[in-house]
């Protein structure tokens, strides 16, 4: 994996004052401003356009990341596994991700106070990435039974007990065609 | 003299008309609704142009009359029909179909607001949106409810807000859901004689009893909507699905108590009923609302939900059952407990110090059971007289001081019973609820027997000889809210006891709103003071009996379910928390004719 690390949230790209480039390549502007040094003046100007494209591209690849566990967390919480389930390398890996974190069920993800330390990770050939979601997950136990009751609340989409708790979504990414990752594995954390 | 019915709401065999049928049905509806009260002229002569949003129907009127109207939707043709109109302070509601359609609008407008709330009813709908729904149910596709036909006579109806654009700006404020009636009941009479309770007890549902078409004796539930006009005027409409699929829509005027409302059906005989009518009320009570302060209006995440009893009821053969009650039938998880995850969930410490005691309940024209309690989990059982100890388990609580309801399968015979049996050590009385499989109508419902009677027991009371617990209606009106499992709401419900031969639950959603409500037959008898057994059993639902003994003293119960379906027989125990929920007069309406 590649040493760059940055922060991915769009309030790390307003902080660090990236509004040129726009919220998507939020990760790109911030490494600009503090990772690397930038082009020396007797860089060549080939040179420069080499490596502000690497740039570029690296940080588009880490706004295409935080679509993608946007696109996860907005299809999980509609309860469309389906789809989530083509979000990853091995849909049948979404499965076991729920079978992994039943009986209870993640009802929704949300951003919470920490998101300013989550983290997108690029291999250096930028095939393969990782990222860190702080989030506070809506933690549900499934109604269970077959009397009328059960069958009635179930209907009205309920659950047996409901709360929020603060954790963290741990992601491993494969880049499956120019722009297009996919979630290899998923693991929640709780804090 | 009461008009009772042979049969209630839940056990006729609606027919299951086709589209021709339902046209044919609804042809005389091109003239517009009948009514036994004068009808308003207010908008004779006006033209009239409803706006609504989120992409609703712009319906452009011009009324020729106090009877017959042009109607063009958005832009169209223009359309004669036949209306009526009833005046509510500045409020009018108009009632029309599109001739020569299954079509028509209901609607409410406010002439000093101009806010307009539109009701898009169709027949001949069901079919094509269930299927449509349940193609798209997540979080995956679900088979259509189509069991019990295509329910062509059930309304269907879409409800819009919006505005009367006269040319000025559109206003801003419009019509909005609420939960400001939910907990109200209203006795109403109707310009027609029609007397009826209604209970608007939760905030997608309705539940009411005919006391004029049938009787009084059951309260039915119905999807319905509330919608607030403001403090005083609301507007109320409910769909009587899995029955007639008959739709009214009323105005409410919570200050003088009159209603203004709209009958659009097709009943029992297939007849059509299309008729406007006035009423006026007594308010009967007020339950309580669970939602937190501040939460008054009602939050929709979607298309409101009808729960279909009848319709997913898994209705089994007579072998069937007979194979689940000889071969799969167990009390109480054969010793290892039940209903933990159920309704059991806040059972109270079992009972086991009557092992090793022998007693005699003897009923009063019932039977005479032989006891010895083996130990705290095994008991034998024999009808007196009889030579033979039969095996049995069973489970024992103490929902008042020293009085003890236990209960246990009978023989392994067909139909099969159980016996849930209250002994009251104070007084030395007996009561007995026998549930058997099977009714006349299904098999895998259930039905209860009462028996009153004494007990027999070394060191036991001398049982009296004339006093027995006996039939009570002082439950009737008192709302309980039943809490099964810890979690909020968890598994939730709130009874009625809306009639001394029915009652009724409401589930509560996560903001504390009522939601889905259902009914069914219910008995209740008197134990001691603030103490009674309470049963119902699910009639075209689940079938289930249900018998719980109430101590209002400490707000528990301790009760049994008795099941059979395709998973086996069961025999599993009740256990809950309650709350009071409030109180409606409702005896004086519904007591015997004198």
């Amino acid at each position: 994996m590649s040493t760059n690390r940055t922060r991915s949230s769009r309030r790390a790209f307003f902080l660090k004052g990236g509004a040129v480039l726009g919220a998507g390549v939020a990760a790109g502007a911030s490494a600009l401003a503090s990772g690397k040094a930038p082009p020396s003046k007797d860089s060549s100007q080939e040179e420069l356009v080499r490596q502000l494209r690497e740039e570029l591209d690296a940080a588009a690849d880490r706004e295409a990341l935080r679509q993608l566990h946007f696109t996860f967390t907005a299809m999980l919480e509609s309860q469309n596994y389906d789809a989530a389930a083509r979000l990853f390398e091995d849909p049948a890996h979404l499965h076991d991700y729920r079978q992994r974190i039943a009986p209870s069920v993640h009802a929704a993800y949300r951003p919470n106070s920490l998101q300013q330390q989550d983290l997108v990770t690029l291999s250096d050939d930028r095939q393969r990435a990782s990222a860190t979601f702080h989030v506070d997950a809506r933690i549900c136990t499934a109604l269970e039974g077959d009397f009328t009751l059960a069958r009635m609340a179930r209907l009205q989409g309920q659950m047996a007990d409901s709360r929020w708790e603060s954790g963290r979504l741990e992601a491993r990414y494969v880049k499956h065609a120019a722009r297009e990752w996919r979630i290899a594995t998923l693991h929640y954390v709780a804090s | 003299m009461r008009n009772y019915q042979r049969l209630q709401m839940h056990r006729i065999a609606y027919s299951d008309l086709s589209e021709e049928q339902v046209a044919q049905a609804l042809r005389p509806t091109a003239n517009g609704p009948a009514c036994r009260s004068p009808l308003s002229s207010v908008l004779a002569g006006k033209k009239l142009k409803i706006v609504t949003d989120d992409g609703g129907p712009v319906l452009e009127y011009h009324f020729r009359n106090g009877h017959d109207l042009e109607v063009s939707e958005g832009g169209g043709k223009p359309v004669k029909a036949g209306y009526g109109a009833l005046e509510c302070r500045s409020l009018v509601m108009v009632s029309h179909m599109i001739p020569g359609t299954q079509r028509g609008y209901q609607f409410v407008l406010d002439q000093s607001s101009r806010c307009a709330t539109v009701f898009e009813v169709s027949f001949s709908g069901y079919a094509a949106q269930e299927t449509a729904d349940a193609a798209q149910a997540k979080p995956k596709p679900r088979t259509p409810q189509l069991k019990n036909g295509h329910r062509n006579r059930e309304v269907q109806r879409r409800v819009w807000f919006g505005y009367v654009d006269d040319g000025t700006a559109a206003p801003t404020a419009r019509h909005a859901y609420t939960n400001r009636l939910e907990g109200k009941g209203i006795y109403w009479k109707q310009d027609n004689d029609i007397e009826i309770l209604e209970f608007y007890l939760s905030i997608l549902y309705s539940n009411f009893i005919e006391l004029t078409r049938f009787g009084g004796e059951m309260t039915v539930c119905a999807p319905s909507d509330y919608v607030m006009v403001n403090d005083h005027l609301f507007i109320y409409s409910r769909i009587e699905c899995e029955f007639s699929g008959t739709y009214t829509l009323q105005v409410i005027d919570l200050f003088d108590l009159t209603q203004r409302g709209v009958r659009l059906g097709v009943n029992e005989k297939d007849q059509l009923e299309y008729y406007m009518y006035t009423g006026k009320g007594e308010i009967i009570g007020q339950a309580a609302s669970f939602e937190v302060f501040g939460n008054n209006s009602e939050t929709r995440s979607g298309p409101r939900r009808v729960y279909r009893p009848i319709e997913t009821f898994e209705t089994l053969t007579d072998e069937q059952v007979k194979e689940q009650c000889l071969n799969h039938a167990h009390a109480f998880g054969d010793g290892q407990g039940s209903g933990a995850a159920g309704m059991g969930g806040y059972r109270t410490t079992p009972i086991t110090h009557f092992a090793g005691k022998q007693l005699t309940a003897r009923m009063d024209n019932g039977p005479v059971i032989e006891y010895q309690f083996v130990d705290g989990k095994n008991l034998k059982w024999r009808y007196e007289g009889n030579a033979n100890w039969r095996d049995a388990w069973y489970e024992m609580y103490e929902p008042d001081d020293q009085l003890y309801f236990f209960a246990h399968l009978l023989d392994a015979e067909y139909p099969r019973s159980c016996a849930m049996v209250a002994l009251d050590m104070k007084n030395g009385l007996s009561t007995i609820v026998k549930g058997t499989t099977g009714t006349p109508y299904r098999n895998n419902e259930t039905h209860p027997t009462y028996y009153f009677g004494v007990f027999q027991m070394e060191g036991g009371p001398t049982p009296p000889t004339y006093v027995r617990h006996g039939w009570t209606d002082e439950m009737v009106g008192e709302l309980v809210t039943w809490n099964y499992q810890k979690g909020n709401p968890g598994l939730t419900s709130m009874h009625f006891y809306a009639t001394p031969n029915a009652y009724s639950w409401i589930i509560f959603q996560p903001d504390g709103s009522g939601g889905l409500q259902w009914s069914s037959p219910g008995w209740y008898s008197k134990l001691r003071d603030g103490v009674y057994i309470m049963a119902w059993v699910e009639e075209a639902c689940n079938g289930t009996l249900g018998v719980i003994c109430f101590n209002q003293r400490i707000m528990h119960d301790a009760g049994f379910g008795f099941h059979v379906g395709s998973n086996g027989l069961s025999l599993s125990v009740v256990g809950a928390r309650a709350r009071h929920a409030g109180k409606f007069d409702v005896k004086k309406y519904i007591s015997l004719r004198t």
